[in-house]
């Protein structure tokens, strides 16, 4: 095996460095190292999107990158978004419309919303449901989901006021 | 593109007013859920953790000749290795009725993917390189690749000696046979009526039908952790019913039950495949082997090749008379039980009995036969059975409908049962008006004023499937601090469908108090109260009437203990918000308990229990708690060039009695429309002379946000009549029966066409087209 390599990032606002096998992929480091377990961990081949993350502002499946590709990178999780006690607007969402159920894809529903929020400002449907089409959510059937991405772009408009 | 969701009240559930129940109540896992902060076993790390992997056959059927480890056993890193020589002491072979599948293979392996053998190590790979290292020798033998190939007169037995196995009491009419056939382990029967009603009918109708085979796909695999600690078990487990679990467990482990403690942690999914022994059996035998905890985790394509939903041959002969009055009808199902019984056998039960559908009958015979093939063993999935039997009977239905010259929505009105009439003699009434239930769907679809417009039709379909499972025990606790702070404990599983919410909800509605004053204790089953399972959609009208119980056995006890301070009648006083009322005057509890306990405080603890009684008049030995009945209705557009279905609106509709939660009862309805829509039009396990083309997460297609239909309606119908708390009935599997029957009834209407297989794949349907 090849020899350990550092990188540098930013981590949910932290900066992290951490020394890695080359071969490491980006959803063990965070879920293995950094602690991350609200990164979810389900098909681990790039399909389903369980574990969604933000690299530079863009929705990635943390499976399916090297570790060592977001070296210099911002990689925001869902753990940034809010706390239990403070939840942030896209999760408020979600909360108030349901917009889950045994919650495996939520994490990374709630990073895709967050980008496509910062995308556009007032998505329509067609928007929202091509956007959410990159995840699989095997509980829900979605409509809810889409219901909750609407609100969120509501609460995020309040919010920037 | 539209959608919407509607409440729709009839009878005394609207009327009635609550403060806690019947409204759209955030979810109490909500935060956890929406944070990432929620817990699942798959998260859980425990300190010297090794991780597993397994070894898997490479051979449909084959004999085992030998098993050699050693070099495995020397690989750095490794810490355990287990074989079949390693099962001494054990009762090594697991299943509901029918112990036939090994820990890991004995003498044979039965389908590509049976386990061989298990290797426990620092990280997964190097397990993974370990299982490398592991020799097998196999002798191949013919494989049994689908039902016919099973029961081909010369076809290999799958197993020549009978596993250990039971049929259960069955009531009036039904029976079940152990091994009746070669290849076939498990057979029910059922029938009831004088069979001269046959020369009753004026046309008998006989037609098959083929239901295809969906994989569960729950996002959290299918993994254990376990810490064996001398004699101490201990698991942390992603399964639906961890009170079975612990007793299969301790009979096949030979130890006592108490040895085993089985935690529960929120479960990512499991619409059924996540029952009895999965991971969790290697997972203990590696930790006992290394003395260390172990982590067993699937992939998903080891998922795939651990459990699906059944694939089926229905053939069912329906007499009827000229004025379309249902006679008789007789039907035989054929399940393709895969390589080892798992739950098949209860699945055969209820895909027989569900045969006829919500109709009335003079005669009804059903059989149906579990058959074992070299696939992946098949078991318990959303429907569980009844998903299978209404494709099969809503789809002849409207057949006939059409045969006779009459619309298939008056067929239906005409046979309908009336509310409160039993399903079949010893059994209990139907809690909906089924009539009324098809109207609101068929309103909803614009069906009575359906255009006539080439290549474009809708079609209805009534799912029907006994709910709350058969004699199945609840038990609950509920016990209140001293500040008035609420816990609810019982084995009812938070795997999504929101149960740790709404039971909840009704312990709050009793005891007066606001839903966020009331937790759901996490699962231990050392100290939580027995279940059977998470299953049958029974959270509400089973464990439901065991918690209403345990709550107001605690109610009782704080009126009398206030009502003695205050020296009034417990009938005196009312509690609200942690206090007890008595006319005007507010006494505030804290107060009252410590005068009595002393400021270190107390603890009210109230049980509750509920089970349906035995009735040997019962088919299947107690009546059925509650009937799920699910409406759907299709409007669809066919493309003849390609046979292309697109559905323009879908309508599913449930009864669930009372909404006690109208957030979770829409989530749970939509969800399992969207699930039979997929198995409806696309989603399907292909096969390949037996061995599986699509088991992985790229290849097998499930519904994505982008299939949702033009115009997606869920109503939660509340019509009053639920035996579970405050009125309500069980959700979760109704909505999804009767989809892909609405679907292909749609396809009939638009083509004249119909597709008696599922999936409605494009081929299929283009096929139908060029030979109607």
């Amino acid at each position: 095996m090849s020899d350990p390599i550092t990188i540098e990032f930013g981590l949910d606002g932290e900066r992290r460095r951490e020394r890695i096998a080359p071969n490491t992929v980006l959803l063990d480091l965070l879920r293995d190292r950094c602690g991350r377990l609200g990164v979810k961990a389900s098909c681990e081949r790039g399909v389903c999107g369980a574990c969604t993350t933000l690299i530079d502002g863009v929705p990635v499946a943390s499976c399916g990158v090297f570790a060592f590709s977001v070296d210099g990178s911002s990689v925001e999780t869902v753990e940034g978004r809010g706390r239990a006690d403070d939840l942030g607007p896209v999760q408020r969402a979600f909360a108030e419309c349901g917009g889950f159920q045994c919650g495996y894809c939520t994490p990374g529903m709630v990073m895709l919303t967050t980008a496509l929020l910062r995308e556009h400002v007032e998505p329509d449907d067609e928007l929202i449901r091509s956007w959410i089409s990159s995840n699989i959510c095997r509980c829900t059937g979605y409509q809810m989901i889409i219901d909750s991405v609407r609100r969120a772009a509501e609460l995020v408009r309040e919010e920037r006021g | 593109m539209s959608a919407g969701h509607a409440v729709v009240g009839t009878g005394t559930a609207q009327r009635e007013r609550h403060a806690v129940v019947g409204t759209g109540a955030r979810r109490s896992d909500a935060a956890p859920k929406v944070t990432g902060g929620a817990r699942y076993t798959a998260d859980v790390r425990l300190p010297g953790m090794l991780h597993a992997k397994v070894l898997r056959s490479p051979h449909a059927h084959a004999r085992v000749v030998s098993v050699d480890a050693r070099r495995a056993r020397a690989l750095d890193g490794v810490h355990a290795v287990l074989t079949r020589d390693d099962l001494g002491g054990l009762s090594p072979t697991y299943g509901y009725f029918i112990k036939d599948q090994p820990v890991v293979a004995i003498d044979r392996v039965r389908y590509v993917g049976d386990v061989v053998a298990a290797v426990a190590a620092v990280d997964e790979r190097v397990a993974l390189r370990a299982l490398e290292l592991i020799d097998v020798v196999y002798e191949p033998l013919p494989a049994v690749p689908d039902i016919d190939a099973a029961l081909a007169a010369d076809a290999p037995e799958l197993f020549e000696d009978a596993p250990p196995g039971i049929v259960p009491p069955y009531g009036t009419g039904a029976s079940g046979r152990l091994r009746p056939r070669r290849n076939v382990c498990y057979e029910f029967r059922y029938e009831t009526g004088p069979e001269d009603a046959w020369a009753e009918c004026d046309h008998v109708f006989e037609d098959t039908f083929v239901f295809s085979r969906m994989n569960h796909f729950h996002l959290e695999p299918f993994v254990t952790v376990a810490d064996v600690r001398g004699e101490q078990i201990e698991i942390w487990t992603s399964t639906q019913n961890p009170f079975p679990l612990r007793r299969e467990l301790a009979r096949v482990l030979q130890v006592e039950e108490n040895r085993i403690r089985v935690h529960v942690p929120y479960v990512g999914g499991g619409f059924g495949a996540k029952h009895n022994c999965k991971t969790e059996p290697i997972a203990i035998l590696l930790s006992r082997l290394a003395g260390r905890p172990v982590r067993y985790c699937l992939t998903t394509e080891e998922g795939f090749l651990t459990l699906s939903q059944h694939s089926a041959v229905l053939t069912v002969r329906t007499g009827v008379r000229a004025d379309g009055t249902f006679v008789a009808r007789d039907s035989t199902v054929l399940l393709e039980a895969g390589a080892y019984s798992d739950g098949s056998p209860l699945v055969a039960e209820k895909a027989a009995y569900r045969m006829p559908g919500p109709y009335r009958w003079k005669r009804v015979e059903s059989s149906c036969a579990c058959v074992m093939t070299t696939t992946t063993p098949t078991g318990p999935f959303r429907g569980f059975g009844a998903t299978q039997s209404t494709w099969a009977s809503e789809s002849q239905v409207d057949m006939i409908a059409r045969r006779l010259g009459m619309d298939p929505y008056d067929l239906r009105m005409k046979n309908l049962k009336a509310l409160g009439e039993p399903f079949v003699p010893g059994e209990s009434g139907i809690d909906s008006d089924l009539a009324e239930g098809l109207e609101v769907v068929a309103g909803a679809l614009g069906y009575h004023a359906r255009p006539r417009t080439p290549n474009r039709g809708m079609g209805l379909a009534i799912g029907f499937k006994d709910g709350g499972g058969v004699n199945k025990p609840a038990q609950a606790r509920v016990k209140v601090s001293t500040a008035g702070d609420v816990y609810v404990s019982c084995g009812t599983v938070e795997i999504g469908q929101g149960a740790s919410t709404t039971l909840c909800q009704v312990a709050a509605e009793v005891l007066g108090v606001p839903l966020r004053r009331v937790v759901y204790a996490p699962i231990n089953t050392d100290v939580t109260p027995f279940d059977q399972g998470t299953n049958a959609s029974s959270g509400m009208t089973v464990m439901g009437q065991a918690v209403l119980r345990a709550a107001e056995a605690v109610r009782a006890q704080v009126l009398e203990f206030a009502a003695e301070r205050l020296g009034c009648t417990a009938a005196e006083l009312t509690l609200r918000d942690w206090a007890v009322r008595r006319g005007d005057e507010v006494t505030p509890l804290p107060g009252l308990i410590t005068a009595v306990f002393g400021g270190t405080g107390f603890e009210f603890s109230g049980s509750g229990f509920f089970k349906a009684p035995n009735s040997r008049e019962a088919p299947l030995d107690a009546p059925c708690v509650f009937w799920e009945i699910g409406w759907a209705g299709a409007e669809v557009e066919v493309d003849p060039d390609t046979g292309k279905v697109t559905v323009l609106q879908l309508v599913a509709s449930g009864d669930v009695g009372k909404a006690v939660n109208t957030l979770v009862c829409r989530g749970q309805d939509e969800g399992a429309a969207v699930m039979g829509l997929g198995q409806a039009l696309f989603e399907e396990m292909r096969f390949d002379d037996g061995v599986l083309l699509n088991g992985e997460a790229l290849d097998y297609r499930v519904p994505m946000a982008e299939d949702l239909p033009e115009r997606f309606v869920s109503i939660t119908q509340e019509q009053g009549h639920g035996p579970g708390p405050f009125g309500a009935k069980g959700a979760g599997e109704g909505a999804m029966v009767p989809v892909a029957a609405a679907i292909a009834n749609a396809v009939h209407d638009a083509t004249g066409a119909r597709i008696s297989t599922l999936p409605l794949s494009p081929e299929r349907v283009f096929d139908a087209l060029q030979t109607r």
